[in-house]
């Protein structure tokens, strides 16, 4: 049998389903974090042994006529598909609101179970509801629960199977309207109001009313604040960046990396007697590429643990409340925030995140963008750059997610010019949920979920390349092994040197980084991967001992990088197009090749101009000339504004025809 | 008597004017009744309906800042909306 789990936003549905099915789909502390339906079986300790018991979880909705996409699937499933039953989560704080939904729920014929959820939350702040009268009222079982503590759980679940096959009466029925005539909806919509009102009325009794003000708002008001806020904000983010990327996680993964090594002895050990390229393939490319990324893993792992305290404390709520004048002057939405903090984690769920925003520009704008702060796969390739040339500066980092928003930023405006909407009013509402105390458990779920996705990735599609890197460098194209110091007959060198004359006026003309640069498509942890098999360098972390080992860093010096063009080559990595799954992602939320191609190629061009720029201006302050390439980097990049001056003029001037009021078309599609 | 009348009408119309007031006129920590819901964008009415906030429903302010954005107390849910919003959510002048 199938239950549904439908109810409002943030009611804490997606809670009860994990807590159920042993599942860990993503949760936060704010409404539209589950933005697709998920189906999974109930476990046999909640459902019995009888019949296997599926729990659907499906995106929060208000009422039945939807207003937002995730709405539409919730209706449209409950609509189409008969549960059998349904389990409708209500939160016992807003218990009001919540009923509209419910007594629509229950005219469906299908039986409802009503769990009152967040009932912990409900007696701290002094509200009793009476559940015995509630459950008369509406016709239905109505039971405490509390899903971050699995109470009343196997309660509510024993009262969904046993409903199977009975029918529901509902305790108030809408009556026969036209349901397009917008009038009519509205004086039934009313009425249903005045009955749940009627109900709560009678049912609930709050010790502290609603509207006075509590101890959240009066932390709300300086989280809130235009400029106290935003600097809290940027020193929340900072000392996430900080913990995860410059103390504890390079701490752990000291240690992780020295086991790494140990492991690589051992596999050299045992392959002694092995042809030589056979172990440089497995002890060099395989182990030392992978080995390489994995070290990278434990700072990768306590980012998304602390990213995972901020989403499930409530505080994403109030820092897209503040971030939204601001966003809105580019063209974003305060709404667009939440994906870019997703997205330090990684891209994809970010710019999944993006549907929550109503308006079709702002939503396109920011699943265009929200991939230009560095995702958790960037993470290595900071980090290893950072400690070889910037003696592991915890600046660097903060750099690189402070040019990322500085990016979104500039991005936004051009797309505005672009898109030439300039008069679009747009509307920002945004639920303020309770401030709770952050789950450790949830977080170390989160942290672990991510940690196994990164090790799989490193064992498959990251391996596969190093392999192939490591062979393609290994050979030449007569199919003989290469000889020592002349690597650039091998057909990795051949195919990436026509590539690297490109990234000449960016100052990384070399095959190998080029090469590396390639792969990083793949997977951004490959240029860090590729790098290791390429210049055949394996401990990237022990930055102490790199310093100690000889000045300027035996990594810097084999890579033949400066400073500089070590730190050009970084912005370009963290600023171009994502990974093809990203890329993926980008493509089934913006719904128009157009917007995809235009996307690839405003990130392509950022990250072109941005790694030119830093070569060259940084050329001239530390050497008093320009680069490699100035002129020919300067030509494209003209280019690439010609191009995009021409393009916005075009999108004007037919944004112009359709809006002009005489001579031109009127009904125009856009 | 048509002097009367006359002058009657135009006092009538000019309080009807001044009774028009929205969420960015009105003060933090009072609760007002919504008069209507003033806007293009129908489903936006729709959407402020769900919440709880229509013609004859309480609502309250309970912060501001000086951007324009504020919290609005709507039927025991707390939320922040922008000044775009609270322009739309007209109130009733009388408490």
């Amino acid at each position: 049998m199938r239950i549904a789990f439908a109810g409002n936003p943030n009611s804490g549905k997606t809670t009860m389903y994990n807590a159920l099915t042993g599942e860990n789909e993503k949760i936060g502390n704010w409404a539209g974090v589950t933005i697709g339906r998920k189906e999974y079986p109930i476990k046999t300790e909640y459902a019995g042994s009888g019949e296997e018991a599926i729990a659907v979880d499906l995106p929060g909705a208000y009422s039945m006529s939807p207003f937002t996409p995730e709405e539409s699937i919730t209706s449209g499933f409950v609509r189409d598909e008969k549960p059998d039953s349904i389990i409708n989560i209500v939160d016992a704080t807003n218990l009001n609101r919540s009923l509209f939904f419910t007594t629509q729920l229950l005219e469906l014929g299908i039986p409802v179970i009503v769990a009152l959820n967040k009932s912990d939350l409900a007696e701290k702040q002094k509200i009793t509801i009476d559940e015995k009268l509630l459950s008369e009222k509406l016709g239905c079982p109505v039971i405490k629960t509390v899903s971050t503590d699995n109470e009343g759980l196997i309660e509510v679940v024993k009262e969904a199977v046993a409903s199977k096959g009975k029918e529901q009466k509902a305790p108030y029925v809408q009556a026969d309207i036209d349901l397009h005539d917008k009038s009519q909806v509205d004086a039934e919509d009313r009425k249903r109001y005045a009955f749940v009102n009627e109900i709560a009325k009678q049912v609930e009794k709050r010790a502290i009313l609603a509207k006075e003000e509590t101890r959240e708002d009066k932390i709300d008001k300086v989280l809130g604040n235009k400029v106290a806020g935003i600097i809290i904000f940027a020193a929340v983010m900072f000392v996430v960046f900080y913990v995860s990327q410059s103390w504890l996680g390079p701490i752990i993964a000291d240690w992780l990396v020295a086991w790494i090594e140990v492991f690589q002895g051992w596999v050299a050990t045992q392959m002694e007697s092995a042809s030589p390229l056979l172990q440089a393939i497995i002890a060099d490319g395989i182990v030392g590429g992978v080995g390489a990324v994995v070290g990278f893993l434990p700072l990768v792992m306590v980012m998304y643990f602390l990213i995972a305290l901020l989403e499930d404390c409530g505080y994403m709520a109030r820092v897209s409340a503040i971030m939204d004048p601001i966003f809105k002057r580019v063209g974003l939405s305060g709404k667009s925030i939440i994906p870019i903090i997703i997205s330090t984690g990684c891209g994809i769920p970010g710019i999944m995140a993006s549907k929550t925003i109503r308006d079709e520009r702002e939503r396109r704008a920011t699943a265009m963008l929200t991939t230009f702060i560095p995702c958790g796969a960037k993470i290595p390739v900071i980090a290893l750059f950072a400690g070889a040339f910037f003696s592991g500066s915890a600046w660097v980092s903060a750099a690189m997610y402070f040019g990322g928003i500085l990016l979104i930023f500039l991005g936004a405006l051009l797309i505005k010019f672009i898109t030439g909407y300039k008069y679009r009013k747009s509307f920002f509402i945004m639920e303020m949920p309770n401030y709770k105390l952050p789950s450790l458990k949830r977080a170390c779920f989160s942290m672990l979920e991510r940690a196994k996705a990164y090790i799989i990735k490193a064992a498959t599609i990251i391996l596969v390349c190093n392999c192939v890197v490591q062979i393609m460098q290994t050979f030449n194209w007569q199919g003989e092994l290469v000889a020592e110091g002349m690597e650039n007959t091998s057909i990795l060198a051949s195919i990436a040197t026509p590539i690297a004359v490109l990234f000449i006026p960016l100052g990384f003309g070399v095959w190998q980084l080029a090469a590396a640069a390639v792969t990083g498509f793949i997977a951004k942890e490959n240029v860090v991967g590729t790098i290791a098999v390429v210049y055949s360098i394996t401990n990237f972390i022990d930055t102490e001992e790199l310093a100690l080992v000889g000045g300027a860093n035996e990594v810097a010096m084999t890579m033949g990088l400066t400073t500089v063009t070590a730190l050009s080559y970084l912005v370009f990595n963290l600023y171009t197009p994502p990974c093809f799954a990203a890329i993926g992602a980008m493509n089934s939320e913006l719904k128009s090749a157009k917007w995809l191609w235009g996307a690839i190629g405003l990130q392509f061009c950022t990250g072109y101009t941005v790694s030119y720029l830093v070569y060259q201006i940084g050329t001239i302050a530390t050497q008093g000339t320009v680069g490699n390439g100035f002129l020919p980097g300067l030509i494209a990049i003209i280019i690439m504004v010609l191009v995009v001056a021409s393009v916005a003029r075009h999108s004007r001037r037919r944004f112009d025809r359709e809006y002009a009021l005489h001579g031109g078309k009127t009904g125009a599609a856009v | 008597m048509y002097g009367d009348g006359a002058i009657y009408v135009q006092v009538f119309q000019i309080k009807e004017k001044m009774i028009d007031m929205n969420l960015n006129d009105a003060d933090i920590g009072v609760t007002y009744t919504v008069k209507e819901i003033v806007t293009d964008d129908d489903e936006l009415g729709s959407f402020l309906f769900r919440l709880g906030c229509y013609s004859g429903e309480p609502v309250t302010i309970i912060s501001r800042n000086r951007k324009g954005n504020m919290v609005l107390l709507i039927k025991d849910g707390r939320y922040n909306v922008d000044s775009n919003i609270a322009e739309a959510i007209h109130i009733e002048t009388e408490a």
